[in-house]
């Protein structure tokens, strides 16, 4: 390294962003902790393998952290469209699992666009909305249809794969940067009367066999015991058993023993309020409120509006995954496939989340730079 | 550089708002934790405890039936049976079982149901799918274990009935109790599967037989593997909510131990065998204990508690001779001449009649739009030689003189028209016309009470009526419950109760009217003119008394059956003896038989002759039962038994 290294170090180390790197190190362990317990009983070697995941996606955090986030407004095009590629390819080459194909095979490993569409997503908004203010009261309307243009072409991939919860997600999150992009007012209401009728249009029509019934079961458990509900009730079983202390680690029965299925996935959170109880519930939630605010505080002080919009997008990432995988665990939101950031096993999830937190330090570091 | 005022994110309001509505968002989220972990946390725990506990039932040894000697009617003997947890259970395991079971598509169908139906509360609990299947099934279902998930097979104690058809009727049968009870008796400890007495003492002594099941707790992956190495801390937490305990041992269920004389019923039914159907019953005149009671034809209660097949089920329901009905007290009849006996006490009791008045018998005897026959012209007859020779034209003149309800009176203090009490499920009351009843039946005429008198018209009775009140005839005057449990005991052979004669009241004739119809009953059998007298015994130690009846039935019923006239008369024979001490009594119907003496009273004879054969025996082995030999202790097999017999006064031939 020379001295030009040397001189970025010092300045790296005066800039950053330690109570991000600190939350995200928190949830980061609490979700290997929770794993571990959770994926003992699993077939093969899922653990080992998300930590080769997380091996890749702190190198992928601490590259996109490290690189100017101008060249990724600059680059937004090109990333969008890529992820919006590697969704189609799904489409046509992907594997299908359980009747809808969502991975993408690449030498034996499967990844998810559905995943890395966000950041794609997140990057493209940002920049279609980070132009000034004047030229976005001008030319509002066209860019906010521009935008929900960017976002629906994902989000109906996905939702052809099939894949409702993800296509759901992307939605939700696309949308909540929009309404928080600086349009005039009256162009936003026009957006708003819009987008509830697409996604009206979107129930209406190919909600799958099993969507609805996950749907149906969430509005009247009992009348599927076994079947979907089945899912939402243990979960809810899980949680409720951790008491105040949780029964420790390990000793989840609904975990150990599997009542809980597929729980290292979407049900990470009860694995973990059911052995560490209503004191871990709380503690983990606390991460990820602290590391929203804090996302939004970096959006707040961002050196440029591009950067700001980025922040936010990511806020929004984890909220939306966040109330919406908890939501659903505690039985107050339908089954939909939602990973619970940085705890949930997945590459590609765990990728993701990565490289919008490094997205998102890089937007924190670079803050006072002009 | 600061957005656009009109931004959500504008400045620092705009990001207060965004904070505060994720803090609330965050706080919502707190909440519902709060409520499922803290305000909902201990049932919670107790449902995530439910799904991995599972209960394994501990039957409990259901009591044994003995007779009155201590042998044993009704046992258990161990059998395989095939259980199926409904959570675990797949339908491939199932359709396999169906296959190594050799079920039909029906029993696969209804064994499918009968799974989907269960409840979810219940579905962690094993059910018996099929008892008592073969060693054979057994080892096959042994052998591919590992294709039946959620299928156990278990060796557990199943009912016995090792006399097979003996005494069916009284013994009754078992068989699983059903969803819908199950919803009813919730609180009575049955679970899907379990056996329940059906008939019989089975069913009315169920709960002193029963015992109560205990159970063992296990605990199962969501799979069912057993899991034996949860944490300590899992079961004592679990113990701590459930408040219960991991194992808790069964209580075997108490002995019965009954009355009934094996010897003595093998003897009767073997009686009755040759006719095609009928009924029997002999009473301890002096206690009221039941010594036998029959049924013909019976059938083996080990049929109906097994797997009963619908083929066997419908053999059994449509068999013209109706084997599953016991005769002896489901079931009325009209009891023609044996019911004489009622005007002929009536008219004494009430002076209506002297003893050697005659009555003139022309054969027949007329009524404005009806003559009633009698069999022939019997000339002058008085109460004793119509009795014997049993002329109706006597008991016509006799019934018009004391009238129909005066007759239902005597016939009410005599027991009919009313339960007799013993204690067994379903026992018919019989009917007693009164004149009330045939006034809100149509108008009352008189030609109903000639037809009274002689046992017709609307009058029923029970075989077991019927001898209950031939033997309180014979002793005396006095009136029993008819006894057919002799005591409770528990496993250890410790008594729980024992039970005495139960007096039901004292007939209201006097002891000489009562004489008088004794020694009447005594000429049917014992005078050349008797309508019994052909069909004695001569041979017997001791001279029996009784009356036959031949008793019409409306002849409009349909056909024959395999040679067996369904429009045939009713044939009775009710006795007792011996004459001058009588001990037993003794009623035999035969039904659609024919003639009493003729049919009725030679089975009677036989069963005379069988009593007698049986006393001689017990002698020989030293138990002097009721014999006036005295309470010998020893019998043969050398065990000592504690008899708590009831210890009564003989009141028999005042």
């Amino acid at each position: 390294m020379s001295s030009l290294g040397g001189k970025a170090l010092a300045k790296l180390r005066a800039q950053f962003d330690w109570p991000l790197a600190v939350g995200t190190s928190a949830i980061l362990v609490i979700g290997l902790v929770n794993l571990y317990s959770a994926t003992r009983v699993a077939p093969g070697k899922l653990y080992s393998q998300q930590l080769t995941w997380l091996g890749f996606g702190l190198v992928a955090f601490v590259v996109v952290a490290a690189i100017d986030y101008r060249l990724f407004e600059r680059l937004a095009p090109i990333l969008y469209v890529a992820c919006v590629v590697l969704l189609l390819a799904v489409l046509v080459f992907g594997r299908s699992v359980k009747g809808s194909k969502r991975w993408l095979g690449i030498a034996n490993v499967g990844i998810q666009p559905s995943e890395m569409v966000k950041i794609g997503v997140i990057l493209m908004l940002a920049k279609l909305g980070s132009d000034e203010p004047v030229e976005l009261r001008r030319r509002g309307l066209p860019t906010i249809f521009t935008m929900l243009g960017v976002l629906l072409v994902p989000v109906v991939v996905i939702f052809l794969e099939p894949d409702l919860g993800t296509s759901l997600l992307l939605y939700i999150i696309g949308f909540s940067m929009i309404l928080l992009t600086p349009f005039w007012w009256g162009h936003k209401l026009t957006a708003f009367l819009i987008a509830p009728l697409i996604a009206l249009m979107r129930l209406s029509f190919g909600l799958k066999l099993y969507q609805k019934k996950r749907l149906m079961t969430f509005i009247d458990p009992s009348s599927d015991p076994l079947g979907a509900g089945f899912h939402a009730r243990q979960s809810v079983y899980a949680i409720g058993s951790g008491r105040w202390t949780g029964k420790g680690w390990l000793h989840g029965t609904q975990n150990q023993l599997q009542f809980l299925p597929e729980h290292w996935t979407d049900f990470p959170f009860a694995v973990w309020a059911e052995e560490w109880g209503l004191l871990g519930s709380l503690a983990l939630l606390g991460c990820y409120l602290f590391l929203i605010l804090w996302a939004l505080g970096v959006s707040a002080t961002a050196r440029d509006r591009f950067g700001q919009l980025l922040a936010l997008g990511v806020a929004c990432l984890l909220f939306w995954h966040v109330v919406i995988n908890i939501g659903m665990v505690t039985g107050v939101m339908p089954v939909v496939g939602v990973t619970l950031p940085l705890v949930s096993y997945g590459g590609s999830s765990l990728m993701t989340v990565l490289i919008a937190l490094g997205l998102l330090m890089n937007v924190s570091i670079r803050r006072y730079s002009y | 550089m600061i957005p656009g005022a009109e931004g959500a994110a504008s400045g620092g309001r705009g990001y207060r708002l965004l904070a505060t509505l994720a803090v609330v968002t965050f706080f919502l989220l707190a909440a519902r934790l709060w409520y499922l972990q803290v305000l909902r946390g201990d049932h919670y725990y107790r449902k995530s405890a439910d799904n991995f506990v599972k209960e394994i039932q501990l039957e409990a040894a259901r009591g044994q039936v003995f007779d009155a000697h201590r042998r044993l009617l009704v046992d258990n003997r161990p059998a395989y049976n095939v259980y199926v947890t409904p959570r675990f259970v797949s339908a491939d395991s199932l359709a396999r079982l169906a296959t190594f079971l050799k079920l039909d598509s029906d029993e696969a169908a209804h064994l499918r149901a009968r799974v989907a139906d269960v409840k979810e509360t219940r579905r962690a609990q094993q059910m018996l799918a099929f008892p008592d299947i073969t060693r054979n099934e057994m080892a096959t279902l042994e052998s591919h274990k590992a294709e039946l998930a959620g299928v156990a097979v278990d060796a557990r104690p199943h009912r016995f009935y090792p006399q097979g058809k003996l005494a069916a009727h009284t013994l009754g049968y078992m068989n699983q109790v059903g969803a819908d009870e199950l919803a009813k008796q919730r609180d009575q400890g049955y679970r899907l599967g379990d056996y329940v007495g059906r008939a019989g003492i089975e069913r009315q002594w169920e709960s002193y037989l029963r015992g109560k099941d205990g159970f063992e707790r296990i605990f199962v992956d969501a799979k069912g593997r057993v899991k034996s190495d949860i944490d300590a801390f899992e079961i004592e937490s679990f113990a701590m909510l459930h408040g219960e305990p991991r194992r808790q041992e069964p209580e075997p269920g108490n002995n019965v131990v009954l009355t009934l004389d094996m010897d003595l019923q093998r003897m009767v039914e073997r009686a009755l065998a040759r006719h095609h159907s009928g009924a029997a019953a002999m009473i301890d005149v002096a206690t009221g204990r039941v010594l036998a009671l029959v049924s013909h034809p019976s059938f083996d209660p080990n049929v109906l508690t097994g797997r009963l097949t619908r083929a066997e089920d419908e053999r059994l329901s449509k068999d013209p001779f109706r084997p599953l009905i016991d005769k002896a007290l489901r079931e009325n009849y009209y009891p023609g001449s044996t019911y004489k006996v009622v005007p002929a006490l009536a008219a004494l009791e009430d002076q209506l009649l002297a003893p050697e008045e005659k009555m003139n018998c022309k054969g027949a005897y007329e009524l404005p739009g009806h003559t009633f026959h009698c069999m022939k012209s019997h000339g002058n007859m008085t109460q004793h030689s119509a009795m014997v020779e049993s002329c109706n034209i006597f008991f016509y003149h006799l019934g018009e003189r004391v009238g129909m309800d005066r007759m239902a009176k005597v016939a009410e203090d005599l027991g009919f028209g009313a339960p007799t009490g013993i204690g067994l499920g379903g026992e018919v009351a019989g009917f007693i016309p009164t004149q009330e009843y045939y006034r809100s039946h149509g108008g009352f005429r008189i030609g109903y009470t000639l037809n009274t008198a002689i046992g017709q018209g609307s009058t029923k009775v029970t075989v077991l009526q019927l001898a209950l009140a031939y033997a309180a005839i014979a002793n005396g005057g006095d009136l029993y419950v008819p006894l057919l449990v002799d005591r409770i005991e528990k496993p250890s052979g410790e008594v729980v109760q024992a039970f005495s004669a139960r007096l039901r009241h004292r007939l209201a004739a006097t002891p000489e009217n009562l004489a008088r119809v004794r020694s009447s009953l005594c000429g049917v059998v014992n005078e050349p003119k008797g309508t019994v007298f052909d069909f004695r015994d001569p041979d017997l130690p001791f001279e029996v008394c009784g009356k036959s009846g031949t008793a019409q039935v409306r002849k409009n019923r349909k056909g024959q059956v395999a040679g067996w006239d369904t429009g045939n008369d009713q044939a009775w024979f009710a006795a007792f003896a011996p004459a001058k001490e009588p001990k037993i009594a003794v009623v035999v119907l035969i039904e659609h038989g024919g003639l009493g003496g003729h049919v009725a009273a030679p089975v009677a004879m036989e069963i005379f002759r069988g009593y007698v054969a049986q006393q001689a025996k017990a002698n020989g082995i030293g138990d002097g039962d009721g014999n006036g030999n005295g309470d010998g202790d020893g019998n043969g097999n050398g065990k000592t038994r504690p008899r708590a017999k009831a210890k009564l006064k003989v009141k028999a031939g005042r």
